[in-house]
């Protein structure tokens, strides 16, 4: 009996593989020039940055009559690892990578070189090593923003203070990147700005509400300055601030990246004093279209940036939120 | 109503039943080449091999624990310290001696385990779960929660290139094991020792079957398999970071639980295993490949999780035993007239 | 009257178990009591008005899934590892109907959404016989995706700050509205435990099934009870989650059903069932953020606090295995 059953579904199975064989062929037959393949590796879907980047990014390639096919790390960089395997061999005709880590991705990258297939980096830059393998890296300079943000609260606070620094996930590209960009541009213009603490919030609000309240309990008004390494995490501070019942004339000094809306209307009330303005759709649109050049084997710049603006009160009001 | 009477009372769905396992993973197959242009392609099928590898190692180490009916989360964050561990002793003892003591992490953390568990007497649930967490803890401070990278980026190469056809040298690794661990479970009586370890240790210990060795023993495997696992992973990609092997330890229980190991102890097998890690394999690869979002692709995988365990139940007597077919007959009958006096 | 052997065998047995039970109920308020001594002498921040608020604001999630988890506990349901997707669910939910049906009406329908799923998961593991942990792990993954397609995969905004300023308000500007909230619910799961005959089968399918079954206690609905209540507790954790924060990820409800454990095995609650309360667990909830709390106004890095976690769980549980051993239970 279980004999009838193992050979009828290997009968069914064999089928099924002869209709997979034949498919591919019929598909051939009939379409004429295939439209572009491009395989895109983001950082997640649910995300306050990363969602209107892939919507951009989506929008951009049906423009260009591209066909993407995305897949989510979900802030996973071994998963993002195993999908940058998945889209080499599916030989597409570019990959378009969100790294979450500064070498993890390597030997894909080498596999990827050595299939030919261009690869375009996003938000995010990699190490050297890896660098040298890429086509491109689109997108805003990390540290450049760290090294804004560390201008601005070095301003604000007239170069003396003491300040904690709020960090996104542990071991995160963004995170090492804008935090040492600050650090070391207040090395640079000789700050006397202290660094209190530094804690993870993983870019979450939530948990940037938690680990502030326990900041604020710690050190209270010693605290002259909030760095966030985006804006998310910056409302959480403003929200634990607000929780523990503290005037909010006296909140410290609060600078957050990204530009979103509520920072905007947060930096017109008074409660941040400015964030660094990179735009997602931007981001999105320019790797799109940095790698159907790369892939129509154009040449293409190795470092493209997109604008960065430092928005505080003075020109809060001239500029328009990134989302 | 009465034509599902009908089908589940008849000789062939019983027998589908018995081989759920077979039937979900062929089932994967078919839709997946339908599906999927170029899936058969040896190159996709030696990816999605690939992939599995690093789960599938695991895998191996917690069908015996499973099998002796005990729980290890440790998994992931052991798989994290190794790998660590292996990238971090690199510069002072060479690449393969650093990989040899990350694989030595593993003896560590599973004595810890075997020590809270079997000496200490911790619910292994509970007990894992604090072990988890001391091991996080640990590969956090040990690199201050950078990742860090290995000197050389093309020494781990070997582990995700192709070595014979389209297997890589992990997937190798991963088939000699599942090879040892089917040789060891079915054709040695340590092997079936095993299982009378899982399904009641105190008859077991009274037959005498060291059970608290086989206990302790399996925690140490299951721990070992997952370093090799780490230590692997991180030659493949030359980083260790706190931050691997988050979701790992889950996605694995549900592949060695749709391929029928129990939670309970007492069943399993090393095919039923490679069965249900197939099968999460070609369903990943599928659906990433037809560009499914991540939430659609967690429901798939829990709903068939779901179905195999409630098969699994349905197939399982009052001890959790594996039901003849006449006995799964006379259930499945039960529902439709009233008993005739049959008891099972 | 002349003392046998066996009698003073007797008596030290019963003095051996009035300790072991005197040690089972003081361990973890005394323990919390060290911590508190502790905390003190390490910091001048420790021992003030703000810092205790800030303990009971960070306990009050947590402490109403604690509840629930301890009913799971004591009818030997083993764990639930849906929390995160039944506290997601309903935080999602709760905003994304937000501006079609107004605030209340949309976290109504989180917590019943969230209550369904902990009806799904009851049905199969109290009726069906299904291991909790691995139908809690599936029925998760599966309500966590569909409320994610629900709204699409993004993250969900909340547009009503009215309901966020209230939650986040105080009474009489001393007493945060979530801490009563919370306050409200353990009081309500601790009388529900102890009062009700609900409770008492709790007790009884958990010390011991097979008797249960035999006095006709309905077991099945019981267990399966247990886990309708932490599916609508974590809702409804996931709604007020959500409408503090004024957005609702899919990951809103990550890490809360491993805290609840903890909380619960560390008051002492029994992963095998039949003994634990609904106090015991909060004093366990309670030793676990003072400790949290003590670190971090240390300076301790989130992650590391991880070691002093794992050490406080087996220890808790080794004690009680301990105690068990020596005397009686309960």
């Amino acid at each position: 009996m279980r004999k009838m059953i193992a050979g009828t579904a290997a009968i069914v199975t064999a089928a099924a593989l002869a209709l997979a064989g034949c498919a591919p062929a019929a598909q051939q037959s009939t379409t004429a020039a295939k439209p572009m393949e491009i395989c895109y590796i983001t950082a997640a879907e649910s995300h306050a940055y990363a969602t209107p980047a892939n919507e951009a990014f989506k929008a951009a390639a049906k423009d260009a009559g591209v066909n993407v096919t995305m897949l989510s790390q979900n802030f996973d960089v071994q998963t993002g690892t195993e999908q940058l395997n998945t889209c080499v061999s599916r030989k597409p005709d570019g990959i378009v990578l969100w790294p979450l880590d500064p070498t993890a991705y390597v030997s894909g990258l080498t596999a990827a070189k050595a299939a030919g297939i261009p690869v375009v980096l996003i938000n995010t830059p990699m190490g050297d090593k890896a660098m040298e393998l890429v086509a491109s890296f689109t997108g805003p300079d990390v540290t450049q923003e760290g090294q804004m943000s560390g201008e601005a609260m070095n301003t604000a606070l007239g170069g003396k203070g003491n300040v904690v620094i709020i960090a996104g996930q542990a071991g995160n590209a963004t995170t090492i990147g804008r935090t040492d960009g600050f650090t070391g541009k207040l090395k640079d213009l000789g700050s006397a700005i202290k660094v209190l603490q530094t804690v993870n919030a993983d870019f979450d609000q939530q948990k940037a509400l938690v680990a502030s309240r326990d900041l604020i309990t710690r050190f209270g008004d010693g605290i002259d300055g909030v760095f966030a390494n985006d804006d998310t995490m910056a409302r959480g501070f403003i929200d634990a601030w607000k929780e523990a019942g503290k005037d909010m004339k006296k909140i410290p000094a609060i600078v957050g990246v990204n530009g979103q809306k509520d920072a905007f209307q947060s930096i017109k009330d008074g409660e941040m004093v400015a964030t660094i303005l990179q735009s997602p759709v931007e981001d999105g649109r320019l790797a799109l279209n940095t790698i159907v050049a790369a892939a129509k084997k154009q040449t293409v710049e190795h470092r493209i940036p997109i604008p960065l603006t430092s928005v505080t009160k003075d020109n809060v009001g001239t500029l328009q939120p990134a989302f | 109503m009465n034509a599902l009477r009908k089908i589940g009372d008849s000789s062939w769905f019983v027998e589908l039943v018995r081989v759920r396992v077979l039937v979900i993973l062929l089932a994967t197959v078919v839709v997946a080449s339908v599906t999927v242009q170029g899936f058969m392609d040896p190159g996709t099928i030696g990816l999605s091999l690939d992939r599995m590898s690093t789960i599938g190692l695991i895998a191996v180490g917690l069908t015996v624990l499973l099998i002796a009916g005990q729980l290890d989360l440790s998994g992931g964050a052991v798989l994290a310290l190794a790998g660590i561990v292996t990238i971090s002793l690199q510069a002072s003892l060479g690449p393969g001696v650093a990989a040899a003591v990350g694989v030595l992490v593993g003896v560590v953390t599973g004595s810890l385990n075997g020590l809270l568990v079997v000496v200490l007497k911790i619910n292994s649930l509970v007990a894992t779960l604090a072990s988890m967490l001391m091991v996080r803890a640990i590969c956090h401070w040990a690199t201050d929660s950078h990742p860090i990278s290995g000197k050389d980026p093309f020494f781990g190469l070997f582990v995700s290139t192709a070595l014979i056809g389209p297997l890589t040298f992990r997937t190798v690794l991963f088939g000699i094991a599942i090879l040892l661990l089917w040789v060891w479970l079915s054709r040695t009586v340590s092997g079936r020792n095993l299982y009378a370890v899982g399904s009641n240790a105190v008859s077991a210990t009274a037959s005498g079957v060291r059970s608290n060795l086989y206990l302790f023993g399996g925690f140490v495997f299951a721990s070992v398999m997952a370093a090799v696992a780490g230590t692997v992973q991180s030659l493949a990609v030359n980083t260790g970071s706190p931050a691997f092997g988050q979701t790992i330890v889950m996605t694995t229980i549900a592949a060695v639980v749709i391929g029928g190991t129990r939670l309970e102890g007492g069943r399993g097998s090393a095919l039923g295993t490679l069965g249900g890690l197939l099968t999460i394999a070609f369903l990943v690869t599928a659906m990433e490949y037809q560009n499914v979002p991540a939430y659609v692709q967690d429901i798939v995988t829990g709903a068939i999780l779901l179905l195999l365990i409630i098969l699994d139940s349905a197939v399982s007597g009052k001890n959790h035993n594996l039901l003849t077919i006449a006995a799964l007959k006379r259930r499945l009958g039960r529902n439709q007239t009233p008993p005739e006096g049959i008891t099972q | 009257m002349t003392q046998t052997t066996s009698s003073q065998a007797e008596s030290r047995v019963m003095v051996q178990n009035r300790f072991s039970n005197v040690l089972q109920w003081i361990a973890v308020p005394a323990g919390t009591v060290v911590l508190i001594v502790a905390g003190s002498l390490l910091s001048p921040k420790f021992l003030t008005m703000s810092n205790a608020t800030n303990v009971l604001i960070n306990m009050s999630i947590s402490g109403i899934i604690v509840v629930g988890m301890t009913f799971v506990f004591i009818t030997r349901g083993m764990a639930d590892l849906s929390v995160p997707a039944t506290a997601a669910i309903g935080g999602i939910l709760a905003l994304g109907l937000g501006p079609a049906l107004g605030t209340l009406p949309a976290a109504l329908v989180g917590i019943l959404a969230a209550t369904a799923a902990g009806c799904v998961n009851g049905l199969l593991i109290g009726y069906a016989r299904v291991n909790p942990v691995i139908t809690t792990l599936a029925v998760g993954t599966i309500v966590l995706g569909t409320a994610q397609a629900f709204v699409g995969g993004v993250i969900v905004y909340g547009q009503d700050p009215q309901i966020k300023e209230f939650l986040t308000s105080r009474l009489f500007g001393v007493v945060p509205v979530i801490v009563l909230v919370f306050a409200a619910f353990a009081v309500a799961g601790h009388l529900l435990l102890s009062r009700t005959v609900l409770g008492r089968w709790s007790y009884a399918v958990g010390s011991n099934p097979d008797a249960a079954q035999a006095s006709a206690v309905p077991v099945r609905r019981t267990k399966a009870a247990a886990f309708a209540l932490t599916g609508g507790l974590a809702g409804l954790s996931g709604v007020l989650l959500g409408l503090t924060l004024q957005t609702a990820r899919p990951a809103i409800g990550t890490g809360y059903e491993f805290n609840a454990i903890t909380a619960v095995v560390v008051g002492g609650v029994s992963l095998l069932g039949g003994s634990g309360s609904v106090p015991r667990a909060m004093a366990g909830l309670l030793f676990v953020q003072v400790l949290t709390n003590i670190m971090v106004l240390q300076g301790v890095p989130t992650e590391p606090q991880g070691l002093a976690k794992g050490l406080l769980i087996a220890g808790a549980v080794a004690l009680d295995v301990w105690l068990r051993n020596r005397g009686g239970a309960k």
